[in-house]
């Protein structure tokens, strides 16, 4: 392997690592203030425990994802210093201002880990929902940066230069929306769902059986509506990349020939070499539909494109699959959530708890699957056909030993933080009222 | 807008060096201190520095982010040739950051404190050397900036400008201006004995800061590198350190008085001193390669770029200053001045 392929794998690793830890510090936070609230208004000790409980969490999440993503500022021009020599002053402005969301996010963050029994209740109460929001703020911002390398806009390229910029106009890049949409309800939902699993599997373990499912309910409740709204997301995104970015959407569905009335292939393993699909299920015109909402549209077939504009397809197919798979059974789970509020019996059957104990880390599995379809499937660009990858990455030899230097530092630390969170639920379990 | 997108650039530079620095330094008083002290320190940082721990490596975020959108050929070079002191520098703030929160965070005491411990001492003692040797990497007119990197060797070019003696020496002098700071700040928290302890490392932290600036100066004066050379030869630069040097005596007399927040200020103005002297000689040259000096003000970002990047500022300014400053003031990283004279008097 060469220099650009462990780049690429430490930018992947990185980012994939960075993902996880973001969601939850961003997403949590809400549990917490809900939970908090309850607290206020019932003074039902259960609640201040779990409060209390979440908070360390959080506390732990927030500096795992405040420390990779400080790495990650970095390793941006560090492995691709020619991209972000052109991209960083054009995209600068969605990461200034999240640069100043981040700094409210942390100067909240200590306000509230630190205001018990000395700040006014409400004004305490409060610094936490500004976490909140202000983490979910961090999250579009970034990926409103995401999206200009997908939609790359506000600026002139002549001649191989980068000119007439507006800063504003990239930031409002075409994609911003529903990428940002998109990410924060998968962040929603892989984080609800994660943690709702960690109480479901409390619960039937038997232990403080009342503090889980308070938790329990927070936590899902979160999450079943936004694993509820993200299929409207997920159709607003797909008929935004069959758009702007063909190539991506034929490699998410491998389709190599040009069709109308195109099927939605379902499964199926992918032949690159003879450019085919085997195995797969097809459901007629169905394609067609979903991208231009018309089942006779033309959809373009990677055939289409020169060789060396092709993303690897596999890969990015059966991301989509596992993602729009996963993402299609909590829904349903969501669904039966709802359902089990009004029939109460349920939740005393041991299978509920086990099923959603089962779902816990399906939704990261999406997430990361998701973010491999909108990266992988940009290749071989970095900047949307402005930017090759292989030509922004860095001078400098030897990447490989980076490489594994971060993967033995970050699987290192997501054993201790796992080990950790295990620590404070036996803390939880053990705590007398 | 360049010079509010200039002004915010120092001001997050110094406020990373003073509040950064006097996180990085409570480490290494820690490190550098008696088994029995080691564990007052751990408390007394956690009380004192916690609420604000993360926020002050956040300025690190915010130069650089400055740095590649106003002025992308100073971020390129210092991204590309710094690559490996930058990756230890990123390795030891995740060490530190990770190990700082699970030492206090984590649901139960146990043995598993001993690698925390050792762990957040150690990285905060590395850690500040790191970037001390980054910024001497710098000015140290080692850097060899070209586009042809098949005619050089890995050493030359990525090794060479930042290990050698005079990065190795203005890391040491980071780190020692780091202790300083955080010994000075902590004489402010605490009382009696544990009081006298960091008078104590406060003396010596100045001590060994004061010989290695004079180390540092003589070492680049003699090995003929443009920076010191041009720094002991410029009268600015030079008044401001004698004038940081008779400052010594005041700070000094404010902090037996026992005049905390006088004496916070005069240390903090101390780091000023050094910086502004430091930067002055040579502004708006930093960088200084082998071949020539590049200055920042050269190739910055088109106007629209810095105005849009002026308003996020001074918008994102607007709220986090006053929200950090209400943080500090809560949990009394600041004193109000009157009640502050009053316990003098006391």
């Amino acid at each position: 392997m060469e220099n650009l392929d462990y780049a690429r794998l430490q930018m992947a690793f990185t980012l994939g690592f960075h993902i996880i830890f973001a969601c939850i510090g961003m997403v949590m936070p809400f549990f917490m203030v809900v939970s908090h609230h309850k607290w206020l208004k019932t003074r039902n000790p259960v609640y201040l425990k779990l409060t209390k409980a979440w908070l360390k969490g959080v506390a732990i999440f927030f500096v795992t994802g405040a420390v990779s993503g400080t790495a990650l500022s970095f390793e941006l021009g560090m492995l691709w210093p020619e991209f972000m020599k052109h991209a960083g002053p054009i995209i600068g402005m969605p990461f200034s201002l999240e640069g100043a969301a981040f700094f409210v996010e942390a100067i909240a963050l200590g306000f509230y880990l630190y205001g018990w029994n000395k700040l006014p209740e409400k004004f305490h109460w409060f610094t936490g929902v500004i976490i909140g929001i202000s983490g979910v703020l961090s999250g579009i911002l970034v990926v409103a940066a995401n999206g200009w390398m997908n939609a790359p806009s506000g600026f002139e390229y002549i001649n191989g230069e980068f000119t007439n910029v507006d800063p504003v106009q990239a930031f409002l890049n075409p994609a911003w929306f529903s990428q940002a949409l998109h990410m924060t309800l998968a962040a929603f939902v892989a984080t609800s769902f994660g943690v709702a699993g960690i109480h479901a599997f409390q619960i039937l373990r038997g232990k403080s059986v009342e503090v889980h499912k308070s938790a329990f309910k927070i936590a899902i409740s979160f999450g079943a509506i936004a694993a509820l709204l993200q299929p409207i997301s997920g159709d607003i995104s797909a008929k935004d990349v069959a758009e702007r970015q063909p190539a991506k959407l034929a490699a998410m569905e491998a389709h190599f020939e040009t069709e109308e009335g195109a099927p939605l292939f379902l499964g199926g393993i992918v032949d690159e070499e003879n450019k085919e699909v085997n195995y797969k299920f097809e459901i007629p015109n169905a394609l067609s539909f979903l991208a231009f909402g018309d089942f006779e549209a033309e959809v373009k077939g990677l055939n289409e494109f020169p060789e060396d504009e092709i993303p690897p397809v596999a890969i990015v197919h059966y991301a989509f699959q596992v993602m729009v798979g996963i993402g299609t059974l909590l829904a349903l789970a969501g669904l039966l959530f709802f359902v089990s509020l009004k029939k109460k019996s349920w939740m005393n059957n041991k299978k509920y708890w086990w099923f959603f104990m089962l779902l816990a880390p399906l939704g990261f599995l999406a997430l990361e699957a998701g973010w491999v379809v909108t990266e992988v499937g940009r290749q071989p660009w970095i900047i949307y056909q402005i930017m090759r990858t292989s030509d922004a990455v860095t001078p400098m030899p030897g990447m490989k030993f980076s490489f594994f230097m971060y993967v033995a530092v970050y699987i290192l630390l997501a054993i201790t933080v796992t080990w950790l969170m295990q620590r404070q639920i036996k803390a939880l379990n053990t705590q007398k009222d | 807008m360049l010079y509010v997108v200039l002004f915010f650039l120092l001001f997050s530079l110094l406020l990373y060096v003073l509040l950064g620095g006097a996180d990085f330094g409570a480490g290494i008083v820690e490190l550098f201190s008696s088994r029995e002290n080691k564990k007052v320190n751990r408390d007394t940082i956690y009380r004192v520095m916690g609420p604000i721990w993360e926020a002050n490596h956040i300025w690190l975020i915010i130069l650089i982010v400055i740095l590649w959108i106003a002025f992308p050929v100073y971020f390129n070079i210092i991204i590309i040739y710094l690559h490996v002191p930058l990756t230890l520098v990123l390795l030891g703030i995740t060490m530190r950051g990770v190990s700082f929160v699970f030492r206090h965070y984590d649901a139960f005491q146990d043995k598993s404190q001993l690698i925390y411990n050792g762990l957040f001492r150690f990285s905060s003692f590395v850690t500040p050397i790191f970037l001390g040797m980054c910024f001497a990497a710098l000015v140290g007119g080692e850097l060899i900036v070209t586009e042809n990197y098949t005619n050089y060797g890995f050493y030359d070019l990525f090794m060479q400008p930042w290990f050698n003696g005079f990065s190795i020496l203005m890391g040491l002098f980071y780190a020692s201006l780091c202790a300083f700071l955080a010994s000075t700040l902590l004489i402010g928290e605490s009382e009696g004995d544990i009081r006298n302890m960091y008078i104590r490392k406060s003396k010596i932290s100045t001590g060994i800061l004061v010989l290695l600036g004079f180390v540092l100066i003589a070492y680049g004066f003699f090995n003929e590198i443009a920076f010191i050379r041009d720094f002991v030869t410029n009268p600015i630069s030079i008044v401001c350190i004698i004038l940081s040097g008779i400052l010594l005596f005041p700070l000094w007399k404010f902090i037996r008085a026992g005049r905390r927040i006088l004496s916070r200020y005069f240390a903090g103005l101390q780091v000023v001193l050094v910086l502004f002297a430091a930067l002055v000689a040579h502004f708006p040259h930093v960088i200084i390669t082998s071949e020539e000096e590049i200055s920042l003000l050269e190739n910055i970002s088109p106007d629209s770029v810095i105005m849009v990047l002026g308003i996020s500022l001074l918008i994102g300014g607007g709220v986090i200053l006053p929200g950090l400053f209400h943080l500090m003031k809560s949990f009394k990283m600041i004193k109000i001045f009157d009640r502050d004279e009053q316990q003098f008097q006391k």
